[in-house]
């Protein structure tokens, strides 16, 4: 088995509601590994903390008050850092029979300490590509221009021709006609297919060890998420990538990824290979996930156009503590005899089958 | 090597002068209506009717042309006004125009010292405070820039002058308050100039805005982007955080300093078309001070139009995604 | 940045309206406190001296006590004429009341109409509308007044009229973008859809819910303009006329005085303008940060 090159402990990410006087704990003690090599898709609806789980990754967090704790490990070259060393001396508890009165936190200094930490990572080591590539491009400066300052940035080339020859082989590679062409072009002249084309192009223009590639398919028309799809997988195969996958699509998933993790209101509630999830022989799955899977529309319905059939209910805002299972609204599969303790407790991570765990009273 | 589309810009500029032409054209003509609107005749301007006979002020009336139809005198004073002649200053006699050039040219540099002055005074203020990361420091300089726009500005120049003239002996004090200097002195040049940059009231409209539009950028998707792919967040927002709010600014703000030109040419006695315009309003010197509104507007559409150069340089939409809210 | 805040129970009611004293945090309401002070000085030295109520005539010329420095009988000293500064600080803020708020009505009023107007209806009224505006627009307001001082020689209450027009233009912008800006998102479409009536769209949803910011914003920097710009008219000797008080004659003609020395006679009214023109640019941006606030999640 090859090595882990990130590898994230308990992450927790937590935004502070002025108007409700509380936290949003939008990634509520994650853990997750990826291997070299592998692609590990996160996978889960709209608003259960993907982007901003990625995002923590990164220290692109800023927004205000709010609370980021656990261990990223990032291994590189056998030597390891972590991405949120030290962070506890930022902030300070102040208890009173154990319930917390305040929190104080000093972010500036923390801030500070991020950017130091992330120096050379950011783009170097691990590269990132947004959802919505169109407002992800500066619409000021020209395609070129932004891939050849990725280059020029972190692989040590000074001259701007030569970064520019590069950026135009790249856009080759990301499947863009007519490339040394487009270098001159600025973003709002393309659409939004080859927007992410480029994004791409830019992210790996730094070889880095690690792509995130937050919801590379939405927002684009079906046609073109095929394609975009189909050129992730190609340059996976050629370059040897290593992908941390985030999309709410299934389908994508079942494409791309060789491990899965599902998440659900900030936890993750499924986490294994592939191929342990979907095996036909495993009856056991997470009453979530497979609500996603049944969430997929076939061939058929696609071809009807039939809207996406989507699961009932809504995301559980992340404000509220649940004392029991956070899909416990919604789940269908609960049963009698489980039922009191889905809604007073909520399941720990269990371990059902070789590095396959699962959040749910039902794998007891 | 850049593509630099120069059609479209060449396009919008001709149309932004093209307007700024028919607007000129408009201000042309309230300035004749306010001369006939006034109370009492034109003529008043040149003589004092009822000490003359009647027949002497209708051979005058028909000399100047006022006998003739409105629209007519217009055109004729426009003709005249298309050949550089704006008539003669009734104090001195002497063209109005050769005067307004002669003086343009100190307002002129007064004006754009001042706005660089304020600029270095607002920019750091509103960048700092845009970054959120000390709000005790951001809301302590936005205090100060706010301070600085409420001191009325010849106050400012009080106590200047005071501290040069009477604490420093730099140059001679004039006991009408106003300083002058026969040989050109570098700090007279300059004193008026850091003056006005700072108490021209500007300062806090300008940290507002470049503060407002500068937060909405940082927040923008493209901002985080580039801060994930390593570059330099400043380099990026450059163009829409920066360089267009400012360039904004500066055109709205060149008639409200010009304004307050004429207060501080007063104060330091600097020989500008401010200064020139006081005394013309006391004297009631009607030809000046409308050459004076004249070339302030053309003043202020050069501004424009400057502003329309460079968002179509900066936009490659050329202008047509100037600044959102 | 040391964020301090602290957890309550968790159970809030996803729609529950949050009363305004809630939204605001520690600056808002300093700096509408002390703007809201500034108001009710320059409104309480209103009414002081409509009714007479001050201790000292501020007109009264007593050249037995001229340039007393400030002491426990004259607060701020008397001015060179033996005017009491204080009494004259209070009474000059009536050259900027009534003459304010009617240049702040005019501009407001019309500026709004203007950009509704305009932005409403495209086409040839959006085009002479923007071109009177522009034509306005395009002298500097300084020099309109010194136009209109040289041919009319008007009193303060026609200069303010000047100051409310020229401010016109800036209003009916903000205005007119904003409801373009409104446009585009569809959101008169969507709110006639909801069948809502015209005026109610206009008035409630376009002006009340999205405008009032920039009505505040201009408003409180009306009248900070006002006192700036009869201050500096009155340096120039075209504002309100001597002996009637006013700030801004008060420091002009402490001027010469303040040469010699003696400080006191232009300090008190400049910092008398100081003040009210920070009251009102805070009270602008604190009142703005409340009302446009946005739930920020
Ligand atoms: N800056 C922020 N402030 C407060 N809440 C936030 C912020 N960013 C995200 N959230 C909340 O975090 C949750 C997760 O968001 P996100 O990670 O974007 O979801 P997704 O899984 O669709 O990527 C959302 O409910 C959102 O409301
Ligand atoms: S724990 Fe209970 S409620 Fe939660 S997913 Fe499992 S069965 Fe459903
Ligand atoms: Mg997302």
């Amino acid at each position: 088995m090859s090595e882990e090159i990130l590898k994230v402990e308990d992450l927790r990410t937590y935004f502070y509601s002025y108007t409700k006087e509380a936290f949003i704990r939008s990634v509520d003690s994650v853990s997750f590994s990826i291997r070299k090599g592998e692609v590990l898709g996160i996978v889960g609806e709209s608003g259960c903390g993907k982007s901003v789980a990625a995002q923590s990754i990164l220290g692109l967090i800023t927004d205000g008050p709010g609370i980021i704790s656990g261990n990223i490990f990032l291994t590189r070259n056998d030597k390891t850092v972590n991405l949120l060393d030290g962070l506890s001396d930022y902030a300070s508890i102040r208890t009173k029979r154990k319930a917390i009165l305040e929190i104080s936190k000093d972010i500036s200094g923390w801030l500070k300490r991020s950017e130091s930490l992330m120096k050379g990572i950011r783009g170097k080591v691990i590269s990132m590509i947004f959802q919505n590539p169109k407002s992800a491009l500066n619409p000021f400066i020209t395609v070129g221009d932004q891939i050849s300052e990725s280059i020029m940035l972190h692989k040590g080339i000074q001259a701007k021709k030569e970064a520019m020859a590069i950026a135009s082989k790249w856009l080759e590679r990301v499947q863009i006609d007519s490339p040394s062409m487009r270098l001159y072009d600025y973003p709002h002249g393309l659409s939004g297919g080859m927007c992410q084309r480029v994004m791409i192009a830019m992210a790996l223009s730094s070889e880095p060890s690690l792509l995130i590639a937050d919801e590379p398919t939405t927002g684009l028309d079906v046609t073109i998420q095929t394609k975009i799809v189909e050129l992730l997988k190609k340059l996976r195969e050629e370059l040897a990538l290593t992908i941390l996958l985030i999309t709410h699509d299934m389908n994508v998933i079942m494409q791309l990824a060789d491990r899965i993790a599902v998440m659900y209101g900030g936890r993750i509630v499924e986490y294994g290979l592939k191929k342990e999830i979907m095996d036909s022989n495993s009856f056991i799955r997470h009453p979530y996930t497979i609500a996603l899977l049944n969430s997929i529309p076939t061939i058929g319905e696609i071809k009807a156009k039939e809207r996406l059939r989507a699961i009932k209910g809504d995301v559980p805002d992340t404000i509220t503590l649940y004392r029991g299972c956070r899909f416990y609204e919604r789940c269908t599969l609960k049963n009698d005899r489980i039922k009191k303790r889905c809604k007073e407790a909520e399941p720990e991570m269990i371990e059902i089958g070789t590095g396959h765990y699962m959040r749910c009273w039902l794998a007891e | 090597m850049k593509f630099i589309l120069w059609k479209p810009i060449l396009k919008l500029v001709l149309r932004e002068f093209f307007i700024a032409v028919f607007l000129l054209l408009g201000v042309s003509i309230v300035i004749f209506s306010i001369l006939h609107l006034a109370p009492g005749d034109p003529l008043h301007i040149f003589i004092n009717i009822q000490t003359q006979n009647p027949e002497d002020v209708a051979l005058l009336k028909r000399e100047l042309g006022l006998d003739r139809a409105i629209p007519i005198q217009y055109l004729s004073w426009l003709n005249k006004l298309l050949h550089g002649n704006f008539g003669n200053s009734f104090r001195t006699g002497k063209p109005v125009f050769g005067e307004l050039i002669k003086v343009g040219v100190n307002t002129l540099m007064l004006t754009i010292g001042s706005m660089i002055v304020t600029l270095l005074i607002a920019i750091p203020i509103a960048v700092i405070s845009s970054l959120r990361r000390h709000p005790v420091l951001s809301w302590g300089l936005t205090l100060f820039a706010y301070i600085l726009s409420a001191l009325p500005v010849f106050y400012l120049g009080y106590i200047v002058i005071y501290i040069f003239t009477k604490k420093f002996n730099l140059f001679p004090f004039l006991p009408s308050g106003a300083v002058s200097s026969s040989k050109f002195n570098l700090i007279y040049f300059f004193l008026p100039i850091m003056v006005l940059g700072v108490g021209n009231g500007s300062i806090s409209e300008i940290v507002r805005h470049l503060k407002m539009q500068l937060e909405r950028v940082l927040s923008e998707d493209y901002i985080k982007a580039a801060k994930a792919k390593g570059a330099s967040i400043w380099r990026h927002s450059f163009k829409e955080g920066i360089l267009i709010p400012v360039t904004t600014m500066v055109a709205a703000k060149i008639p409200f300093i010009l304004g307050g030109a004429v207060v501080v040419e007063q104060v330091f006695n600097w020989p500008g078309m401010g200064r020139l315009a006081w005394q013309a309003a006391l004297d009631r010197d009607y030809p000046v001070i409308m050459g004076i509104t004249l070339f302030a507007a053309v003043f202020v559409h050069v501004g424009r139009l400057t502003q329309t150069l460079v968002f179509a340089f900066v936009n490659p939409q050329t202008g047509e995604k100037g600044e959102g809210d | 940045m040391r964020a301090r805040y602290i957890q309550r129970a968790a159970e809030v009611s996803e729609f529950s309206q949050i009363p305004i004293w809630k939204r605001a945090n520690k600056k808002d309401i300093i700096q509408i406190g002390f703007g809201l002070l500034v108001v009710l000085f320059v409104l309480s030295s209103y009414i002081t001296s409509v009714l007479h109520l001050l201790t000292y005539d501020p007109l009264e010329i007593n050249l037995k006590e001229i340039m007393q420095p400030p002491d426990y009988k004259h607060i701020l000293g008397t001015d060179f004429m033996g005017r009491d500064i204080l009494s004259r600080i209070i009474v000059g803020s009536q050259a900027y009341f009534m003459p304010g708020i009617l240049a702040i009505f005019i501009a407001i009023s019309f500026g709004t109409i203007a950009g509704l107007v305009s932005a409403y209806n495209s086409g040839r009224t959006d085009a002479v509308f923007s071109y009177i505006l522009d034509l306005i627009d395009s002298i500097p307001k300084m020099v309109i007044i010194l136009l209109a001082i040289a041919f009319f020689k008007p009193g303060i209450f026609f200069i303010m009229l000047i100051v409310g027009i020229t401010n016109i233009p800036t209003v009916a912008s903000l205005i007119k973008s904003k409801v373009i800006f409104l446009k585009k998102r569809n959101f008169i479409e969507a709110a006639k859809a909801l069948g809502l009536k015209t005026t109610d769209i206009i008035f409630k949803h376009i002006l009340w819910y999205n405008c009032k910011s920039i009505v505040i914003i201009q408003a409180t920097l009306g009248m900070a303009e006002v006192i700036l710009i009869e201050t500096s008219l009155s340096y120039l000797g075209f504002g309100v006329q001597e002996p009637a008080p006013s700030w801004g004659n008060m420091v002009a003609s402490g001027g010469d005085y303040f040469f010699r020395g003696d400080f006191y006679l232009s300090t008190a009214p400049a910092a008398a303008i100081l003040i009210s023109i920070l009251g009102f640019y805070l009270l602008g941006d604190g009142l703005n940060n409340l009302l446009e606030w946005r739930r920020k999640r």
